[in-house]
């Protein structure tokens, strides 16, 4: 009795906010770090909905995008029909290091074009601005190394939904993903119409020992070389005194 | 047992890495070479972006030298007026080469630069050693003594110095000149260029063969290190982890090299290192020429 009014208690304010907001949705972490043992890793986006979700009812579609950065894509040509170099290149600016995109069905299904487009998901509605080379080959085969690199992904695989109002969907980070701030979008889609968004953030970091080689020779550059060159040192000559008689 | 390297920014086996550096320390062992010909195009090979693993190759160069220009130094095998000859040339010839290796990044054609020069570098020394090496097989049969000391145009050049160590009195140009030379491909190539300094030594500067390897580790220490200092300031691509995980294996791998190495002959040991360098370079080639299987390739924009 007493407890079962101890469990109605703060469920009532929470119940009241549920009702008032169509989506919650959070991170299973918000913090990744990149340590020297690090292999990837991977979060999951969850939430709830106040109105049913999957076919007939609503759609939920989650989309996240790591730090942007500037990226080349050059073109092997072969020259005198004998040697492969690298030939013309288009220079993409603001690339994202990584972009998944994931729903409850295909977002091109339940979106309008243009409000896909608007929205930027999918690999296609990417907006990657490109000077140099015009060729659209060229956008085509950044999207597909980025895809098999792994930091990009379109729907993968789908939002999984749990009791019709419960969503979840796993983001991998693979071992070669970016450090830097992390934007994931959850959306509502209801009737063709995206009725709520809510924005959410994660970190990824370098910590221990790989943060600190890494922010060492990217301050102290003159430093870090010294170091390198007297660990070097130091391995080699103490390696020949310990194997002289192995 | 999976290991970030924090300046590559991937993950890579460390084990892997270890048996790569024991493999080549092993077999730089036997030859009595520095090995970073081998290292860099492995490091290559399982995925070590290019400007990492040339600069982390000098690196552990430098580390796999220290122990045997010990050795050298206390035995007295090193002429060191010679090396700072050698090596006042490698200082010069190593900043350009990595200003060299900047500008080829910048305009994206690191990967084929760095190819090419292993092709032409590895695949002429490599020739040569194999040539010598079976001219000197078969003449053990014939017997013909050589003449120990030729003199040649390069005697005839200003700036003479006096090599008490050498037993030479010579122009310090050439040496100058040479040690120019393999200290801009120690730093586009990542090797120490003790595989092309000691023929150029012995052939070129007419150096007695017993200060020969001691005076070239000197110069291949220092180059080394100017290249690892030079790489870290204007490149940042220097991956200690990397050079640590190599250098566990290749001191190991070098002593046990070392040992099996006094069992070899000399002839048969340079027509065996000829005929990997040669190697080396062939498959090199084979790269350069092989239609690639992804036309597009995506760098950071510098």
């Amino acid at each position: 009795m007493l407890a079962g009014l101890l469990f109605l208690l703060p469920a009532l304010p929470l119940r009241a906010l549920a009702q008032e907001l169509p989506l919650v949705a959070a991170l299973s972490r918000t913090d990744i770090e990149v340590t020297t043992g690090f292999t990837g890793a991977s979060l999951v986006v969850f939430g709830s909905t106040e109105q049913p979700i999957g076919p007939g009812g609503d759609e939920v579609i989650v989309v996240a995008r790591g730090p942007t950065r500037p990226i080349v894509v050059r073109r092997k040509v072969s020259v005198a029909g004998v040697i492969w170099v690298n030939g013309p290149s288009a220079r993409f600016s603001g690339v994202p290091g990584y972009y998944v995109v994931s729903g409850t069905r295909p977002a091109w299904q339940i979106l309008p074009e243009e409000e896909r487009l608007r929205n930027a998901l999918g690999l296609d509605a990417l907006p990657l601005a490109s000077t140099g080379a015009r060729s659209p080959n060229f956008r085509a085969a950044l999207l597909d190394l980025e895809r098999k690199s792994g930091l990009w992904l379109e729907d993968s695989e789908p939002v999984e939904i749990a009791g019709s109002r419960l969503f979840h969907v796993r983001l991998p980070l693979p071992a070669s993903v970016p450090t830097g701030d992390y934007r994931v979008e959850v959306l509502l889609v209801r009737s063709r119409r995206i009725v709520a968004r809510q924005e959410l953030e994660f970190r990824v970091d370098r910590v221990g020992m790989a943060d600190r080689v890494a922010t060492v020779a990217q301050n102290q550059p003159l430093v870090y070389g010294v170091v390198c060159i007297l660990f070097a040192a130091l391995a080699g000559w103490l390696g020949s005194v310990l194997f002289r008689r192995g | 047992m999976q290991v970030y390297l924090p300046i590559a920014e991937m993950s890579v086996d460390a084990f892997l890495l270890m048996g790569i550096g024991f493999g080549v320390g092993w077999l730089s062992g036997l030859f009595g070479v520095g090995g970073g010909f081998l290292l860099t195009p492995l490091l290559i090979l399982v995925g070590i972006p290019s400007p990492v693993a040339v600069a982390s190759g000098a690196n552990q160069t430098l580390g796999a030298s220290v122990s045997g220009l010990i050795a050298q130094w206390r035995r007295g095998n090193v002429d060191a007026r010679m090396g700072t000859v050698l090596l006042a040339g490698g200082f010069v010839g190593s900043v350009a080469g990595v200003q060299l290796f900047a500008l080829l990044r910048r305009v994206g054609q690191v990967d084929l630069a760095v190819s090419l020069f292993y092709v032409v570098v590895l695949g002429t020394v490599g020739g040569l050693m194999v040539v010598e090496s079976v001219k000197a097989i078969l003449r053990r049969r014939t017997a013909t003594r050589r003449k120990l000391h030729e003199h040649f145009w390069a005697h005839g050049l200003p700036l003479k110095m006096r090599f008490r160590k050498s037993r030479l009195y010579i122009s310090v140009i050439p040496p100058f000149l040479i040690g120019a030379g393999i200290g801009l491909l120690s730093a586009v190539m990542g090797v120490g260029g003790g595989f092309m300094l000691v023929p150029a030594m012995i052939y070129l500067l007419g150096m007695p063969t017993s200060v020969v390897i001691g005076t070239s580790l000197f110069q291949v220490v220092f180059v080394a290190a100017n290249v690892t200092l030079l790489a870290a300031v204007q490149l940042g691509t220097v991956d200690v982890l990397l050079t640590l995980l190599l250098l566990a294996g290749g001191v190991a791998g070098a002593q046990f090299g070392a040992q099996m190495g006094t069992r070899l002959r000399g002839e048969e040991t340079r027509a065996l290192l000829g005929l990997l360098v040669l190697g080396v370079a062939l498959s090199l080639l084979w790269g350069l020429l092989r239609p690639p299987e992804n036309l597009f390739s995506t760098g950071p924009a510098l």
